[in-house]
């Protein structure tokens, strides 16, 4: 015990920054969720705006996805990334300086955006609400978070790089493309500007930089996420080093193409439309070649999936990863688009992303994380089955919820009586919502429980490790003074 | 999954790359799944294929057009053959679906059909309803509400039978292609409040409430003299002036002041107060501009159909 105690002071890893960018993800995962339920909440109950304008909403809901996607996923990703390039490379990171910029960068803008939202300030892009002023603090702390990612990976003590290293830089050099081109604006005032493109062209910048957010953000930079924790927790290799290779480069070159799928049936040229369906069909197999590098881990270790509910979490959220980016593809084509577009089945699909394989892939790799950044054993394991069974109960009410409200509302909008009429005005498609808006948000209720355990599990493993180290040194100091 | 690629257990023949990192860390180098590679293949053809038929690439300043996929539809009078696009596409759903087809017949024939006609022809009838269904819901339900029902004190209750503008299918179409100005003075200055008190009385007494006779014959004296005046639009009797949107007041059919939701007299009395007080103004917006003769013809039929239309 003294031994290991010793051998972690002397860890040549800053650890510290990954447990900050940790405990970070957890707070912006509560408050994002928190604030994603109350909004859910609003749209089956509207009297829960209470006219009070920074809770209506409009404005709750770019909190939610900023605080999500931004604050959580991001912060995930900033710790795991972190932590992944220091074990792989045998490196500490190039910086402690420059990575606690990073950190209090980060999270200065994503708390900064949500206040500015609540008060109505936003440029009014999709996930790319930050007024200009965030955009460009948010530039500066990724130039950085670059910089010093590739320095680290300089730093490496073995020729190869790790897969999951190849996914992170592929991450954070499309997300630098991405947030300078679609942010280009004129500012008028401290809290407005204007943006450099107008009509289509906006659109399809604004979509070209949402989907690769998606594409980027929150698959390519969680795959990395899920090629380190994967075979660690499994104890097995990678199923496929060739596999890796083509799917990772097919991976990024395609998801570029896609954004235009958005905008279907739109001002969009039709030749963009084709290309953006085409490309998006073509992304099917290169995103599933991830999923089958996963869960091909595991095969000859199945009986895991028994008895270890880290690799349960890890297992499902590839396969909600596989079925989210089947069902992508499929909503890509124009005609299956002109019935989903507009309705819930995109949140929905969406949240099949986020939560079946985005937050479960989180879930999983902090399960796996927290005991060895605190040097202790987890709080409770039947706590992580709890977890588990909230968060996956929690997805599917969600997700059928969605699909129930999407697919219903596209036939009810594009239905016709015997005299040739639509057959519901717009008002009866919203009334029928209701109910599949009250079933999505009890299921994203359950989903929050769940992290709530989550943080409850973590908490206790932290004081648990805090006490450990109390009674070592109170153990070294008895040990010392009798010697002396 | 592969038949070939698959590891079989801790240590098959499948080689690692030969690199480890942290540790433990390695990478088997099975071959790509036949079945992934070939379905991978398989969705490429997919998009080259979609590409020939489709527009698709652009080239230069224009772009690729697609063949086999040519879209004709009607344009101003002319018979318009294209590529395949979406425009052209919404052109044709418009002019040849079958549900398109079959509204335009029946939009001609209404069209050339006096109300008398529509009501009279259940199949007529049945289709003014379900067209003026979705026009009534997309710009009066707002107002109106999705049962007609309205609210008190806001907006009139379209599926009763009292009609402050009118209820025959001529009133009703005048309302709502020219909309209509729901105004009365506000009696706050020009009346104390003990006459307020008494007008309020006399109001009540119309509709049979038990109220003060005393008061009531005092304010039947200003309601009916040039105290008030509120009989040039509300007549002697209480019954209302169509020509003014004036409401009949012994009806028990109340649009402003909610009587109905007071439970005791003086609440009901304070109701009646308040708005001869306070005066009303209402607007119902013309909707000339923006729906054209068919649909208010339609929606005419839908609001006297919904209420007891005279």
């Amino acid at each position: 015990m003294v031994q290991t105690t010793v051998a972690s002071a002397a860890q040549p890893y800053n650890y510290e920054i990954v447990r900050r960018f940790t405990i970070a993800a957890l707070v912006w995962g509560v408050l994002g969720m928190l604030a994603g339920l109350y909004a859910a909440l609003e749209l089956s109950f509207p009297w829960l705006n209470l006219e009070i304008p920074e809770l209506t909403f409009g404005r709750l809901r770019p909190v939610h996805t900023t605080l999500v996607i931004f604050g959580f996923g991001g912060s995930a990703l900033f710790a795991t990334s972190y932590y992944v390039v220091q074990r792989t490379c045998q490196a500490r990171l190039a910086s402690d300086t420059l990575a606690s910029f990073t950190f209090w960068g980060w999270n200065a803008a994503v708390g900064l955006g949500a206040l500015s939202y609540m008060l109505g300030i936003t440029q009014s892009r999709e996930y790319a609400e930050f007024e200009w002023p965030i955009d460009i603090l948010i530039t500066v702390v990724w130039v950085a978070y670059l910089y010093l990612y590739v320095a680290t990976l300089r730093r490496r003590s073995q020729p190869h790089i790790y897969v999951a290293n190849w996914f992170y830089v592929g991450f954070i050099l499309a997300t630098a493309i991405l947030h300078v081109f679609n942010n280009l604006a004129i500012p008028v005032s401290l809290t407005k500007s204007y943006s450099l493109f107008s009509g289509v062209q906006d659109a399809m910048t604004q979509w070209w930089y949402g989907h690769n957010a998606v594409g980027f953000f929150l698959t390519a930079a969680f795959l990395g996420m899920m090629y380190y924790f994967v075979p660690k927790q499994a104890g097995r290799p990678v199923y496929s080093y060739r596999l890796s290779i083509i799917h990772f480069w097919a991976l990024i070159f395609l998801y570029m193409w896609a954004g235009g799928h958005h905008l279907h049936w739109t001002a969009l040229p039709d030749w963009t439309s084709t290309l953006a369906a085409t490309f998006s069909v073509m992304l099917l197999l290169p995103s599933w070649g991830g999923m089958i590098n996963g869960i091909m881990t595991l095969s000859g270790a199945w009986e895991k999936l028994r008895t270890d509910p880290v690799m349960l979490f890890l297992i499902t959220g590839l396969s909600f990863y596989g079925m989210s980016t089947f069902e992508g593809p499929m909503m890509s084509l124009k005609s299956v688009n002109a019935l989903s577009h507009y309705t819930d089945w995109t949140i929905g699909h969406v949240h099949s992303g986020a939560l079946g394989w985005v937050a479960m892939i989180t879930f999983g790799s902090f399960y796996h994380l927290v005991p060895r950044l605190w040097d202790t054993r987890l709080h409770s394991t039947r706590l992580v089955y709890v977890h588990f069974w909230l968060a996956t109960i929690g997805i599917v009410l969600y997700i059928t919820a969605m699909w129930v409200a999407g697919i219903g509302q596209g036939l009810m909008l594009r239905g016709f009586d015997e005299y040739g009429n639509l057959a519901y005005s717009f008002i009866e498609t919203v009334r029928f919502l209701h109910w599949p808006y009250v079933v999505r948000a009890i299921g994203g209720a359950f989903f929050l429980a769940g992290v709530l355990v989550m943080v409850y599990n973590f908490a206790m493993t932290v004081a648990a490790a805090r006490r450990e180290a109390a009674a070592l040194e109170a153990k070294l100091a008895a040990k010392l003074a009798a010697r002396g | 999954m592969s038949d070939r690629g698959a590891d079989k257990g801790r240590g098959a023949a499948v080689q690692t790359t030969g690199h480890a990192w942290d540790g433990d860390l390695q990478e088997f180098n099975n071959p790509l799944p036949r079945w992934w590679l070939w379905a991978f293949y398989g969705t490429v053809v997919f998009a080259v294929v979609y590409w020939f038929l489709y527009p698709a690439w652009p080239v230069g300043r224009d772009y690729t057009k697609g063949v086999l996929n040519r879209v004709t539809f009607q344009a101003g009078g002319e018979t318009v053959t294209t590529h395949w696009n979406t425009r052209a596409r919404l052109m044709l759903e418009l002019q040849d679906s079958p549900a398109a087809r079959r509204q335009r017949q029946y939009l001609e024939k209404v069209a050339a059909a006096g109300y008398d006609e529509i009501l009279a022809d259940p199949d007529m009838k049945g289709f003014a309803w379900s067209m003026a269904k979705g026009v009534y819901g997309d710009n009066c339900a707002p107002c109106h509400g999705s049962d007609g029902k309205g609210r008190i004190g806001l907006f009139p209750n379209l599926a009763d039978d009292a009609w402050l503008w009118g209820g025959t299918v001529e009133d009703i179409e005048t309302s709502i292609r020219e909309g209509r100005q729901g105004f009365m003075p506000a009696f706050g200055e020009a009346l104390s409040e003990r006459q307020l008190d008494d007008v309020a009385a006399f109001v009540l007494s119309l509709s049979g409430h038990e109220v003060d006779p005393e008061a009531a014959a005092r304010g039947a004296r200003i309601f009916r003299g040039e105290t008030g005046g509120c009989h040039y639009c509300h007549t002697r009797e209480g019954t209302g002036l169509k020509s003014q949107g004036a409401a009949d007041l012994t009806d028990r059919i109340w649009t402003v002041a909610d009587v109905p939701g007071r439970p005791t007299l003086a609440g009901k009395k304070e109701e009646v107060k308040r708005v001869v007080r306070d005066g009303i103004r209402r607007t119902m917006p013309a909707w000339k501009d923006r729906l054209d003769p068919v649909q208010i013809k339609l929606l005419t039929v839908y609001v006297h159909e919904l209420g007891g239309g005279r």
